[in-house]
């Protein structure tokens, strides 16, 4: 690593070779949030920006039609996050163990669990709406041929079976992302701490307890922290099947959900409100963005060194 | 081996972004006189029918020709949002009905239209011009190319197998209907509740009878009667009891599959407009339908068919090309196209003079002629949100699977729209 | 013994579920791709004794999906050179060089990461129109790069910064200027950094419908995965057909996957076990 003392033409090499990513990052990312940011402090007709309006719009986001709407979607995608980070951690864990411990067949095991990933969520969600329709549907033909008629549901048509079919179908396409990346830190222990405990006698239960789950953490800040980013932000599978109002009534409904909503209108009548859509985007990314930071403090510090 | 690819690929890449700059900018070179027009719509189900009228038109005017895209009903109005925002919109537009658009044209995104550049607008009356004017200003931003109109469409022969000897002219006589075709094993309603959009036409159909038709949405938008009134209520529950003779797992079942089930004639009856007239169609061109006006609340009370004018054409008023446009507008409204419209997708043109053969799309005629009444939530209140339709879109689904009562879902209306409406402000 | 047999056991069943429910679905899809829409009503899951191939020749034609795939493929291979690129030098940089204000550009950089393009789509929408990059390719690319520079700078310079520093001295002793330096010896070496930064970028920008749908306006610029929601409304009752469309959106990811699996996975761990 060179020194703080840079040569003249290092410095213009340097500067040469960051600018193009800082350059691009600023002006498609940076400017872009910044200026959403003030986007929430205008009064606005359809896209045409009115006066200043201070905190008015932070103000009707929490007033009649809009309090209701955000409280559900907030509701929503708490309990998604509850549930994804539960579900799919602890399954992607148990898999990534498997695929640990199996050799034999371990390359199509792999490229099996993570092949749902590559999917885009357009093919995933209409794929799974055919599968789960209540009429046609394969899965509820399979139940009314096994005798079960009363669990053949609408899974994606009832509100009460809506948001957990979504999360199901959720954890169909991403319960590769974390198998692969605990099996890539399971990879990561050094074999000579397993065999040493083996020599002494301990079980692979013991094994996996103390040595093996303690040296996942890494992988499991960063796990964590995504599934955080993704829950809050989600948008793309509840938009593919239940439309931007959350379709059964509002029962899929997410922030992001509400943020398009508001943004672009919905079916029936255009009228957008971008000013509280905007406020909506504000505070959205200061959800994420504590959400992050905290996991990221609080996980870090549990972190052990081999 | 990887790295070479991996630099080829890289290459070709380049090689395709640089080319998709400088091709296009070479082809922007005037090349040749032709004028392209470009047509969008949110009916996919009418791609083919567009298509061919398109030929007809192009062959009649050389020199012009039209491309007609269709967008998913549900992304269409984000579509046409951003792309008119964004000056990148189409020549001619299909317009959403009286407030359906409102706040595009009130931020002057369409032409206005004079009576000089399109005379078929002189021959419609006022009530069919108004699902086509701006909301701030009334000037006539589109022409409205059809009126539908709700009613009950039935299987003839289902009913006769079920011993249906009549058709039913009251409520419990439908519910009598539906209990016979029950009987025999077959789906009366192929109604369901997946589709927000779907129960509330549903609603528009046999509601007007319960809530008093034409007199109760005169008195709703001066604010003599409010949607808490027990008439209105009493017709949201009329829906709810539908729900009995819906296929099982309605909650879930979408739009198309509860059409399918009618065109393919697994349920008797189907609930809703006159344009699925041509999906059913398409879908079983051997379907024998019929249809009839919404029943009445009891023998003796009035009997109503839900008409409005249904969707318009506008032109963009950042069009290049307003010569052609005008040409293509006036070819859209002219007695041929509206010929066409109902010998093939059995929709009811606005075009005066235009000869109805078919036997079920001239019963709807006469019934929307005799028995019209305003689609309360189109004509009404779409203006502003949240509208009524925001609410009772979810509203209904909710209804029938008894998560709110129908007094519940008449008060949440009722504060949607006083929240906006003027003459409503401050009545519940 | 008998516990470890049954865990055995027990690990192994676990994967053969997994591997059942994913491919079940998949099958299900390229199965139904072939089939004839009509058959469908009345048993889902049977096999197509009689393949329908025309299914796919409905799709290429009138869902014009050549036109699609050639968007899809200008648009991902453009957004990877850019990302490369960009990557390439700012990894270089910061995962090398110690000077003032190395961690807080990084951190900066970083940040990116939590603001997804979708929050900030109205600011972007009218940003791109005033730049004159609506409707065009080169504005989603810019976009995507964008969102994608955070994760490829941390892991090229996760990369960098592995690499030993004696190689920089040994190079500017032989005269080497700094472009050189990185050209001729360390890019060479940071190759799979750059294939796990591409494959890791190509699948969302690939998969994506959100952005072309807000920025993309003519037909003829439409991406694969949009056209498919435009497909979706013209062929809505017609399965055979939907599906096979559907199929041959996907195929194109899939294979890359298939043929490339190993590299796949060793690009998600990467980045995770250097973090």
């Amino acid at each position: 690593m060179t020194a703080s003392g840079l040569k003249r033409s290092q410095r213009k090499y340097i500067a040469a070779l960051l600018t193009p990513a800082m350059a691009t990052i600023l002006v498609f990312t940076t400017i872009p949030a910044l200026t959403t940011l003030s986007y929430a402090f205008f009064k606005w007709e359809g896209f045409q920006r009115g006066g200043f309006a201070g905190f008015v719009n932070f103000q009707r986001l929490f007033e009649y039609p809009f309090k209701d709407q955000f409280f559900m979607a907030l509701r929503h995608n708490t309990l998604v996050f509850i549930a994804i980070m539960i579900l799919q951690t602890s399954l992607g864990l148990l898999i990534a163990y498997a695929l640990f411990r199996m050799t034999r067949g371990q390359r199509f095991f792999r490229t099996v669990t993570f092949l749902p990933v590559i999917f885009s969520l357009v093919v995933v969600g209409y794929m799974w709406q055919v599968l789960l329709d209540p009429y046609y549907g394969p899965i509820n033909m399979l139940i009314n041929d096994l005798g079960l008629e009363s669990l053949a549901k609408p899974w994606l048509g009832s509100t009460a079976t809506a948001l957990p079919a979504l999360v199901f179908i959720n954890l169909w396409r991403w319960v590769g992302f974390p198998a692969i990346i605990f099996l890539a830190g399971l990879n990561a222990i050094n074999q000579e701490y397993l065999e040493a405990a083996r020599i002494d006698g301990a079980s692979e239960g013991q094994i996996f307890r103390k040595i093996m789950f303690p040296l996942l953490a890494p992988s499991m800040t960063i796990i964590s922290i995504l599934t955080f980013i993704g829950a809050f932000e989600w948008f793309d599978l509840p938009f593919v099947i239940g439309g931007s109002n959350g379709n059964p009534a509002g029962a899929t409904d997410t922030l992001a959900l509400m943020f398009y909503r508001l943004s672009f209108g919905s079916v029936d009548s255009n009228a957008n409100e971008v000013g509280v859509g905007s406020a909506l985007g504000v505070l959205i990314f200061i959800i994420v963005g504590v959400g992050a930071a905290a996991g990221q403090y609080f996980l870090r510090k549990h972190e052990v060194e081999q | 081996m990887k790295k070479a690819s991996r630099r080829l690929r890289g290459l070709v890449a380049a090689a395709f972004a640089v080319s998709s700059v400088i091709v296009p900018a070479f082809s922007a070179l005037p090349a040749n006189a032709a004028t392209e027009l470009t047509f969008w719509s949110w009916r996919t189900e009418d791609k083919a029918f567009y298509e061919n009228q398109i030929k007809i038109f192009e062959a009649a005017n050389p020199g012009i020709t039209v491309k007609f895209t269709p967008y998913l009903n549900t992304e269409y109005n984000a579509i046409v949002s951003t792309a008119l925002t964004a000056g990148k919109g189409p020549d001619i537009i299909q317009m959403r009905p009286y407030g359906g658009m409102a706040n595009l044209s009130d931020a002057g995104n369409f032409m206005p239209l004079t009576v000089k550049d399109v005379p078929a607008l002189g021959k419609l009356q006022a009530g069919i011009l108004a699902g086509a004017q701006g909301y701030k200003d009334k000037k006539q931003y589109g022409y409205p190319y059809a009126i539908s109109a709700m009613g009950i469409f039935y299987n003839p022969e289902i009913l006769q197998r079920a011993g249906v000897k009549a058709l039913p002219t009251n409520w419990d006589q439908l519910m009598i209907a539906f209990k016979k075709v029950k009987d025999i094993g077959v789906l009366p309603l192929g109604n369901a509740g997946g589709n927000g959009p779907a129960l509330e036409q549903l609603h528009a159909t046999v509601g007007p009878t319960f809530y008093g038709g034409t007199q109760f949405f005169n008195d709703v938008v001066a604010g003599k009667k409010t949607f808490n009134d027990k008439a209105y209520v009493a017709s949201l529950k009329a829906v709810k009891d539908l729900a009995a003779y819906m296929p099982a797992g309605y909650e879930g079942i979408d739009y198309n599959t509860a059409r399918g089930l009618f065109a393919n004639e697994k349920a008797a009856f189907y609930i809703g407009g006159n344009y699925e007239l041509g999906y059913f169609r398409s879908l079983n061109p051997s379907l024998q339908a019929g249809w009839t006006p919404a029943v009445a609340k009891v023998t003796g009370a009035a009997k109503y068919v839900t008409t409005w004018a249904d969707g318009a054409y506008a032109i963009n008023s950042k069009t290049a090309n307003k010569a052609a446009s005008i040409k293509f507008l006036n070819f859209l409204a002219s007695k041929d196209f509206g010929q066409a419209l109902v010998d093939e997708i059995a929709f009811i043109p606005t075009a005066p003079f235009v000869k109805i053969t078919d036997p079920v799309v001239k019963a709807i005629n006469k019934g929307r002629t005799t028995l019209g009444t305003p689609f309360l939530n189109v004509v009404g209140f779409r203006y502003e949100t949240p509208t009524s339709s925001n609410i009772l879109q979810p509203g209904f689904q909710k209804l029938i699977t008894g998560a709110i009562t129908p007094e519940q879902l008449a008060a949440d209306v009722q504060t949607a729209v006083a929240s906006w409406y003027a003459p409503q402000k401050g009545k519940s | 013994m008998i516990a470890v047999f049954s865990s055995k056991l027990f690990f192994r069943a676990v994967l053969i579920f997994n591997a059942f429910m994913v491919l079940l679905p998949v099958f299900f899809l390229f199965n139904s791709a072939l089939r004839e829409t009509n058959s469908f009503a009345s048993n889902p899951f049977a096999l197509a004794r009689d393949p329908h191939w025309e299914n796919f020749q409905q799709v290429w034609s009138d869902g014009e999906f050549a036109t699609y795939l050639k968007n899809s493929l200008l648009v991902t291979g453009g957004s990877l050179v850019v990302i490369l690129i960009c990557a390439l030098g700012a990894g270089f940089i910061l995962g090398r060089y110690n000077f003032k204000g190395n961690t807080a550009l990084f951190a900066f950089i970083l940040t990116g990461m939590l603001v997804p393009a979708k929050l900030a789509i109205l600011p972007l929408f009218i940003q791109l129109k005033w730049m004159n990059l609506l409707d065009s390719h080169i504005g989603l690319i810019l976009v995507y790069s964008s969102g994608a520079l955070p994760a490829a700078v941390f892991i090229m310079s996760g990369f960098f910064r592995a690499l030993p520093s004696d190689l920089d001295n040994a190079a500017r002793i032989d005269g080497a200027s700094e472009l050189q330096l990185l050209r001729l010896v360390l890019i060479p070496l940071v190759r799979p950094g750059m294939a796990i930064v591409a494959i890791y970028s190509a699948i969302p920008i690939w998969n994506d419908f959100f952005l072309p749908l807000v920025f993309l306006q003519s037909p003829e610029n439409k991406t694969i995965m949009q056209g498919l929601t435009v497909f979706f409304g013209q062929y809505a009752s017609q399965w055979g057909v939907l599906f096979a469309g559907l199929t041959l959106a996907a195929l194109p990811l899939i294979t890359l996957y298939l043929v490339l699996s190993e590299q796949f996975i060793k690009g998600l761990t990467a980045g995770a076990v250097k973090g």
